[in-house]
């Protein structure tokens, strides 16, 4: 019976953090238990882990974790035993249950108003929104300006309930503040909210009359009105925690100091947070409270960034351990003839050297290492493995080089097209973005990407160069591409098809618009052809982009067949 | 396109180049359009000699229907000369001395220069050789304005004093006060024609 009355059945498939109020925390665990309701066993809870937290014991059953399973508050526990256990007797724990009596209400509202105490709110006193999941104690009070919430919701959803309506008797637990019971300052005369215990104004320690019966929250609630079962004074009400597989004692000193602790308890009450709670009213406090809670989400922050450089570290271990594995692996394999005398990861390209006659677990332990992106072939150049600066731009630029063209890097042959691939001019970013991403690891900066690219154009066939437009813009591309090239080919495709908008013009090299836009504004520069702008248009330019038309150099080589000058003496 | 030369209906015998869109466009490239620029300059200073014009104004782009039409905008090709583009014209002409600024100090009117004024100084000498005038006060009026139509008619006063300037320098003329303003006298001698 004192199982059913005082525990709240939980969801045991859900992990225990999970259940927990945000201020709640858990503080040992204990399996292999059983539960004796009073002093009799109770059958369906003999094998499970036993939670402790701050605020409440869970029971997880082992084998019907989603029915079994239970919470009970500590709040209710008024006495505790420990049993050491005897021969065959297991140890046990023994709580001592209480209904407080006077605050009966208190703990059936909260059992009852469990999911309402699981919504947020907003105080009324600094307009605070709430989050939910505080524990039924601490969702008391606004958690920013520390004044207690004036009505708790009442047992059925309050979604209509004004915060100013007057408490509902029952099981409702108001602190009333008629507006009439303001405390009016010994100093200032200002009137306080009757829940500070200083002036708001001043600081000045106010008159606590009304405290003493604010402190029991049931100052104006009925007296009990639900009726109580017979057996209720007879039936010992208690229950015991049966440790079949030891661990009593750390849990039994474990629980005797969350009991001590009473951190359900409002921390506004007790002998130490006389102080606290001064701390946490008024204007000063709300500015605590932000400022504590600034402090808690940077060194959350700075945790998690750290977190984020070990797991670093440990990547880095991971694919250093992957290299010397798959070394190994390649050694024993390929006896040497068809080792290339360079045995850098680029062109070792390990499943091209690695015999068919390869172990089976040499095998799997490549397949594996593939599996988890560490392959050799895609292994990138790090400094580390390089012995100076000169050699480490080389195996840069060949690895780049690789990247590009495609070809070079797959091997035999396969259909591996490059980052280039069709086109033959790309814009810079573009190529240090693609690379990167290629590395995956061990991430190129511009810097050294810019050192590297002047040595490409000797590991490229043909060979790739850099480009600077007047612009800025810089890209790499292959012969085709060069100005002289370009404005060759832009002058003979004008000259066979006409005057081309620049938008046909990318059509027809393939190219961005804004690459091509560039381009040809790099070879108009180089006068080989002219533009004409539809803005001179007599009729007909509807407002619109204006339309820029190119046209081959008309004006070159012109010769004057106009109205002859010397026509009139 | 028609790229062929074009007579307006004025007579102008226009080049094949004003019927190639891009030459109404201001180029980009700097040889391109200088070379651009000294057709246009040649092509207004032919036109203007053509139907004795003087003055060319921005405005003369902006609005259609007055003396440059006929050159400042093609309908066959739907091509016009912008203002802006004829305003960088005006200038490159004034810093190669074929126009002058008229009023001084803007730069939205030229005076077109199509004879320079040592030219108008030579035609302005022969003129009055050739009638007779020579060693005679004459006005400005009777010069601009003679009762028989003169290659000088209706030249601007500010052609004019610059074409006298160059004869008074080599002696062959002087500005003489009158009572109602200015005249000028005539010497036959100096550099014949």
């Amino acid at each position: 019976m004192a199982l059913r009355r005082y525990t709240r059945s939980v969801d045991g498939t859900i992990p225990v953090q999970a259940l927990l109020y945000d201020d709640e925390e858990l503080v040992a665990v204990q399996d292999s238990v059983g539960i004796y309701d009073g002093s009799q066993k109770s059958p369906e809870h003999q094998s499970g882990t036993i939670h402790l937290s701050t605020h409440r014991l869970f029971y997880i059953d082992s084998q019907q974790e989603a029915t079994q399973s239970f919470a009970l508050d500590l709040a209710y526990v008024t006495q505790t035993d420990h049993y050491g256990g005897l021969f065959s007797s297991s140890p046990k724990a023994t709580l001592y249950l209480t209904a407080p009596s006077s605050s009966d209400n208190l703990g059936l509202g909260t059992i009852t108003t469990a999911v309402p105490a699981f919504e947020s709110w907003e105080c009324e006193v600094c307009a605070y929104r709430n989050p939910p999941g505080l524990s039924p104690s601490a969702a008391r009070i606004c958690s920013l300006c520390g004044v207690p919430r004036s009505a708790v919701p009442a047992p059925e959803p309050r979604a209509t309930s004004l915060p100013s309506s007057p408490p509902v008797s029952g099981t409702t637990t108001p602190v009333s503040h008629d507006p009439t019971m303001s405390i009016a300052c010994p100093a200032c005369t200002f009137l306080n909210h009757p829940s500070l215990s200083v002036c708001e104004i001043c600081s000045t320690p106010l008159p606590r009359v009304k405290h003493s019966s604010e402190r029991s929250f049931s100052a104006k609630s009925a007296p009990a009105s639900r009726p109580r079962s017979p057996d209720d004074e007879t039936v010992p009400r208690m229950i015991k925690i049966s440790f079949r597989k030891g661990g009593d004692k750390a849990f039994y000193s474990a629980l005797k100091r969350s009991l001590k602790g009473k951190a359900w308890e409002n921390n506004e009450r007790g002998t130490p947070s006389e102080r606290h709670a001064t701390t946490r009213s008024g204007i000063n406090g709300i500015l605590r409270v932000v400022e504590s809670s600034a402090q808690n989400r940077e060194n959350d922050l700075q945790d998690s960034l750290q977190d984020l450089e070990a797991l670093m570290n440990k990547a880095k271990e991971m694919v250093r351990l992957a290299a010397d594995l798959n070394e190994k692996l390649t050694a024993s394999a390929s006896s040497g003839p068809s080792a290339s005398p360079l045995n850098t990861s680029i062109n070792s390209d390990s499943s091209a050297l690695v015999p068919v006659t390869e172990p089976e677990e040499a095998t799997f332990i490549r397949s594996s290492l593939a599996q988890l992106g560490l392959q050799m072939a895609n292994t990138p150049v790090t400094l580390d493995m390089m012995k100076d600066d000169r050699k480490w731009f080389d195996e840069l630029a060949r690895e780049l080089a690789g990247i590009l063209q495609g070809s070079s890097r797959s091997g035999n042959g396969s259909t591996g097209t490059g980052l280039l691939g069709e086109r033959g001019i790309l814009p810079l970013d573009e190529v240090w973005g693609g690379w990167n991403r290629a590395r995956g690891v061990a991430l190129i900066p511009p810097s050294t990407f810019l050192q590297v690219i002047p040595l490409l154009s000797s590991y490229t066939d043909p060979p790739i160069r850099r480009r600077t437009f007047a612009s800025g813009l810089s890209v790499l591309h292959t012969p085709p591409f060069t100005d002289a090239a370009f404005a060759a080919r832009l002058s003979g495709l004008l000259a066979l098809s006409g005057p081309k908008t620049t938008i046909e013009v990318a059509q027809e090299e393939k190219m961005a618009v804004g690459l091509a836009t560039e381009m040809i504004d790099a070879v108009e520069q180089g006068g080989y052809i002219c533009r004409d702008d539809a803005q001179a248009k007599i009729s007909g330019s509807s407002g619109g982009g204006a339309e820029l038309r190119w046209w081959a150099n008309i004006f070159e080589g012109y010769s004057w067949d106009g109205q002859s000058d010397i026509s009139q003496a | 396109m028609s790229v062929a030369a074009h007579t307006t209906p004025s007579g102008y015998l226009l080049p094949s180049i004003h019927s190639a869109p891009p030459f109404f466009t201001k180029q980009i490239n700097p040889t391109t359009r200088s070379i651009a620029d000294d057709h246009w300059a040649r092509i207004i200073l032919g036109y203007a000699r053509h139907r004795r014009l003087f003055t060319l104004r921005v405005e003369d782009a902006e609005t259609s229907g007055n003396d440059w039409d006929e050159i400042f905008r093609n309908e066959r090709i739907n091509r016009r000369l912008l203002p802006d583009h004829l305003a960088s014209l005006i200038s490159s002409m004034v810093t190669n001395n074929l126009a002058v600024y008229e009023p001084p100090k803007q730069t939205r009117s030229v005076l077109l220069y199509w004879r320079r004024p040592e030219e108008w100084a030579d035609v302005l000498h022969s003129w009055v050789a050739s009638t007779g005038q020579m060693n005679t006060i004459m006005t400005f009026y009777e010069i601009t304005d003679p009762p028989v139509e003169s290659p000088l008619s209706s030249l601007p006063i500010v052609i004019l004093r610059k074409a006298i300037d160059v004869l008074s320098k080599s002696g062959r003329a002087q500005i003489i006060a009158i009572a109602d303003g200015e005249g000028v006298r005539f010497f036959p001698g100096g550099s014949k024609i």
